[in-house]
């Protein structure tokens, strides 16, 4: 009986070989779901990691922290640093469409919403596996089991949630500035030029057009469906004219919107804008202590709330280093690694505290990341869930078409 | 040149490498280029030849955007870079004191990569950059948006700036080069018949140098027009610099995009050559003017 | 003769080379640089302290650079010295194509010709490796190593060879030791050409490397398009100053050669 199973690894582990090379034997053994078998093929494997590299926080938390953790089984992480999620999709499919099914060139990506269904859509995802460190996740929450409303199903793991926020420099703007989405534009067409957002379909973008449409149809809650309804419509002109008579107030007249975040963030600091949106709050106090922002940037959240999501790491399903890559989402999960990515750049645990002993709870309430930083109390008082998927792409198009109209 | 007998074993032996390589990569990579702008998918099993990459290069707004600032910037960048670096190699050959160390530091560009001098004028050009940072000390401006944008603007004048100051020294030793040999005794000549200092460069100094002038600016078109790193950070997502909207199309997942990505490509060899031909016969018809 | 006349035009084209250089190096330490402040409120060393950090990937990227450099400035030589010499030294029917053929790459922009190439360097394991990026890096250094040293031919007295070996040296001996200690500046400048065309290269190693092989130029566009200008300003100085250093060893090298280059020889 123990045999079967055993021979059935071995042949098609001895035919892959012949195929091509000893990395698919190692594949099959991670696919089987046996731990011990994965820690042993990923031992010497080194992960090519594909993320958004321009937090530099996360970035030092990676080649440093999560290094060390990694050491003991073996596994080194190379971080990939792309500036859009978008890149690596694209890689991964291109890599299909060329008739590379193993020895992908991508083993791991920070991903979630469009690109996590895109990837779905496409079937690039390694789905089905089991990690160790799932257990401190609370699959009910359906943040966890639904990514922009496209059902997980085993084929990404939690890592982080990000709540967004916005900053600005508190020696240029006052609280009742940024209270709401109407007092930000009162003062930004009293004060033209010093407000931008990145053009969607950049992520933060996305999610600050988003965040207006929140504010101007009153929560997300008509828009739950997958499928586009008729309030959409209603909704969305406003928000369009919003947007456009705010637009000649906005940095370059709104004549041309940043690319991405990464440029928004360099207007920011360079003083050529006083507040932008952001989805990781944490990382602004790096920032702040390296001189690059003011020490006078604080944080708010609109009355309407604020947008906020989980995001995961999946693995594509032609990934060369296939077993290294789930030891280190399995890593990733768990508690000691989580509250050391906390404390680097506020990134707020994607795992559920209440599965934790009452001594890791406190370490994680403990964490103070200093004035520039909203406090997790804040932070998450006024949480509002993600867009189904759908409704993010139609939005994204919308915006081109309505507000860039080019 | 020695009027040698050809030996084409030899020269067919020390020739193969260079041909090899150059053949499979540049007239093939171009071959595949062109073919797949026509259509034509590798590695998938249904596709069919047809015109769809050039009829949506000729409708999409972005690519037209697109070849309108490249060929701009290009032309702008050439023109100044050649008329300023005629200059500077004039003033160079001139100078007595001190030309080797003062040539040396001006041509010290040709060794910075773009991608450094696409950054360093950021930080000179850009509305917190530190020009503006002068002219707020001048008392003209008093905020970042009250000085022009240079960068990532619509005309592209960052971008120009970046190609000038690279290519301008260039320009100049090319001049320098051309000049080294008997000017001196040319001007001599002219002079003692009679002929002003404005005469002395029209006819003397203009023709002899205009050869190879000619042939630097052709090369600074064809960097200027096909550079990517230099738009990608110096200009604006629209429009985009052309080598930037190609590469753009052919990373998209869709593959709809991949034969204007590749037509987008073709085009821009193809401006580039015939600007190169174009030259050619210019060359041929000044080589025929009598000094 | 003229004199130094009109001083400042010589100040002037010097100080139109050095300005854009100002901002990059002052970045480089500037600790805090707000608007409207001329020069930096406050120094730091963090923009140098991360050319170390493993962080920052710098002095891996370094060491992807210097190989990929070498290898490329190797490869080119090695294929593009035969050709110069067969286009200098030999007449032959052809030998305008042939030129046109092996100069033609300097002209047409690179990434235009090699687009097409990258789903084939994908599909055949030669995308994200460090031998597709040196691959492809040929195609532009070939054209100015060949162009430099069928100049040098050119001008080469190749009677050396002959006596050489009517004295009894071998074929490998007269070229050691005549024919290429005779040509040693070209090769200099050749060899410089090619390493400082591959160092600087950013769209055919960003095509083919497809971001796996991260070169200095990659790096540096990473870091340009983030929010810290100190971090790129110290890592544009990495990228900057080898090149530099280089062509000040190989114009002293050269010195009384009048800095040509031997660029204009066609």
């Amino acid at each position: 009986m123990t045999l079967r199973p055993a021979r059935a690894v071995l042949v098609t582990g001895l035919l892959a070989l012949t195929a091509c090379g000893g990395a698919t034997g190692r594949r099959a053994a991670a696919a089987s779901g046996d731990w011990p078998s994965v820690l042993k093929a990923a031992r010497g494997q080194t992960v090519n990691w594909y993320m958004y590299g321009g937090d530099d926080a996360l970035n030092s938390f990676i080649s440093h922290t999560l290094a060390s953790k990694l050491k003991p089984y073996g596994v080194s992480v190379n971080q990939v640093k792309i500036t859009d999620t978008v890149n690596a999709i694209d890689k991964v499919v291109a890599e299909k469409q060329a008739g590379r099914t193993h020895g992908g060139s991508v083993d791991l990506i920070w991903v979630n919403g469009e690109n996590f269904a895109t990837g779905k859509q496409a079937g690039l995802w390694h789905c089905g596996y089991h990690l160790p460190n799932a257990k401190y996740v609370d699959t009910t929450n359906p943040a966890v089991t639904s990514d922009f409303g496209v059902p997980v199903d085993g084929c990404e793991s939690v890592w982080q949630q990000a709540h967004s926020a916005l900053v600005y420099d508190s020696s240029k703007l006052a609280a009742s500035d940024v209270s709401s989405a109407t007092a930000l534009f009162a003062w930004a067409t009293a004060h033209p030029g010093r407000f931008t957002y990145p053009a969607p379909p950049d992520f933060t973008g996305s999610m600050a057009v988003r965040t207006f449409f929140y504010d101007t149809a009153g929560g997300p809650s008509a828009f739950a469906s997958q499928a586009v309804t008729a309030a959409y419509g209603e909704a969305s002109t406003r928000l369009w004219q919003r947007l456009l008579t705010v637009e000649p107030s906005l940095w370059r007249k709104g004549q041309t919107y940043p690319n991405s975040q990464a440029d928004v963030e360099k207007l920011y600091g360079q003083g050529e804008i006083d507040a932008y949106l952001t989805y990781g709050p944490g990382a602004v106090a790096q920032q702040v202590s390296k001189g690059v922002f003011p020490p006078s940037t604080r944080e708010a959240v609109f009355r309407s709330g604020n947008i906020a999501n989980d995001s995961f790491v999946a693995i594509p399903a032609n990934a060369a280093h296939q077993a290294a890559a789930l030891v280190v989402a399995n890593e990733l999960l768990d508690p000691a690694t989580q509250l050391a990515l906390f404390k680097a750049n506020g990134a707020y645990p994607a795992i559920d505290l209440a599965r934790l002993t009452s001594a890791q709870r406190q370490q994680f309430q403990a964490v103070d990341l200093g004035p520039s930083v909203l406090p997790l109390s804040e932070l998450t008082a006024r949480v509002q869930p993600e867009l189904a998927a759908a409704y993010v792409t139609r939005i994204e198009a919308d915006w081109k078409t309505h507000v860039l109209r080019r | 040149m020695t009027g040698r007998r050809p030996r084409w074993v030899t020269i067919a032996a020390l020739l193969t490498p260079a041909v090899t390589v150059v053949g499979v990569l540049f007239v093939g990579g171009l071959g595949l280029g062109v073919a797949q702008s026509f259509g034509y998918q590798p590695f998938l099993p249904d596709w069919d030849w047809s015109l769809d990459g050039y009829r949506a290069l000729w409708r999409d707004p972005a690519v037209t955007a697109s070849v309108g600032l490249t060929l701009r910037v290009a032309v702008v960048s050439t023109a100044v870079a050649t008329v300023l670096g005629v200059a500077a190699g004039l003033r160079l050959h001139s100078l007595v004191r001190g030309r080797r160390t003062i040539t040396a530091v001006f041509a010290s560009t040709l060794a910075v990569p773009h991608i450094v001098g696409a950054l360093a004028m950021v930080l000179l050009l850009s509305q917190s950059g530190l020009l503006s940072r002068f002219a707020h000390a001048a008392g003209l401006a008093s905020t970042p948006a009250d000085f022009p944008a240079l960068t990532a603007d619509g005309f592209g004048w960052g971008i120009i700036a970046e190609y000038v100051w690279k290519e301008t020294p260039f320009v100049a030793l090319v001049v320098l080069a051309a000049l080294s040999g008997g000017i001196d005794e040319l001007h001599g000549v002219a002079r003692t018949l009679g002929a002003g200092p404005w005469q002395r460069l029209r006819h003397v100094v203009l023709p002899l140098i205009a050869p190879a002038v000619a042939a630097a600016s052709v090369l600074v078109f064809a960097f200027s027009f096909g550079s990517y790193e230099v738009p990608a950070l110096l200009g604006r997502p629209y429009p985009a610099g052309l080598p930037v909207v190609a590469l753009q199309y052919q990373r998209d997942v869709d593959l709809n995009a991949r034969p204007e990505a590749m037509a987008v490509a073709i085009l821009i060899a193809v401006v580039v050559a015939a600007v190169v031909a174009g030259y050619l016969a210019l060359i041929r018809r000044l080589s025929g003017r009598p000094l | 003769m003229r004199r130094l006349r009109h001083p400042v035009s010589a100040a002037l084209m010097l100080l139109g080379v050095l300005i854009p250089l100002v901002p990059l190096v002052l970045w480089s330490f500037a600790g805090r640089w707000r608007y409207p402040g001329l020069v930096p409120q406050q120094g730091t060393l963090r923009g140098v302290r991360l050319l170390a950090d493993p962080t920052s990937q710098v002095l891996a990227g370094l060491g992807t650079s210097v190989s990929i450099g070498a290898a490329v400035t190797l490869l080119s030589l090695a294929v593009g010295v035969p050709a110069g010499r067969a286009l200098g030294l030999y007449e032959f029917r052809g030998r305008n194509l042939v030129r046109l053929l092996l100069v033609a790459p300097a002209l047409v922009p690179g990434l235009a010709v090699l687009l097409g190439t990258q789903v084939f360097f994908l599909r055949y394991g030669l995308a994200d490796t460090l031998a597709g990026v040196v691959l492809v890096q040929l195609v532009p250094t070939i054209p100015y190593v060949t162009l430099v040293m069928a100049g040098a031919y050119a001008n080469f007295e190749v009677d050396y060879e002959r006596q050489a070996a009517l004295l009894g040296a071998r074929p490998w001996q007269v070229q050691l030791h005549v024919t290429l200690p005779a040509l040693r500046p070209a090769l200099t400048v050749a060899a410089y050409f090619a390493f400082l065309i591959s160092w600087s290269e950013y769209a055919l190693t960003l095509l083919i490397g497809g971001g796996t092989v991260k070169t200095l130029p990659l790096l540096l566009y990473a870091y340009a398009g983030g929010p810290d200008p100190t971090e790129a300003a110290a890592v544009a100085l990495v990228v900057m100053l080898p090149p530099l250093l280089l062509m000040a060893l190989v114009v002293r090298g050269l010195s009384g050669r009048g800095g040509t280059l031997g660029l204009v020889r066609s």
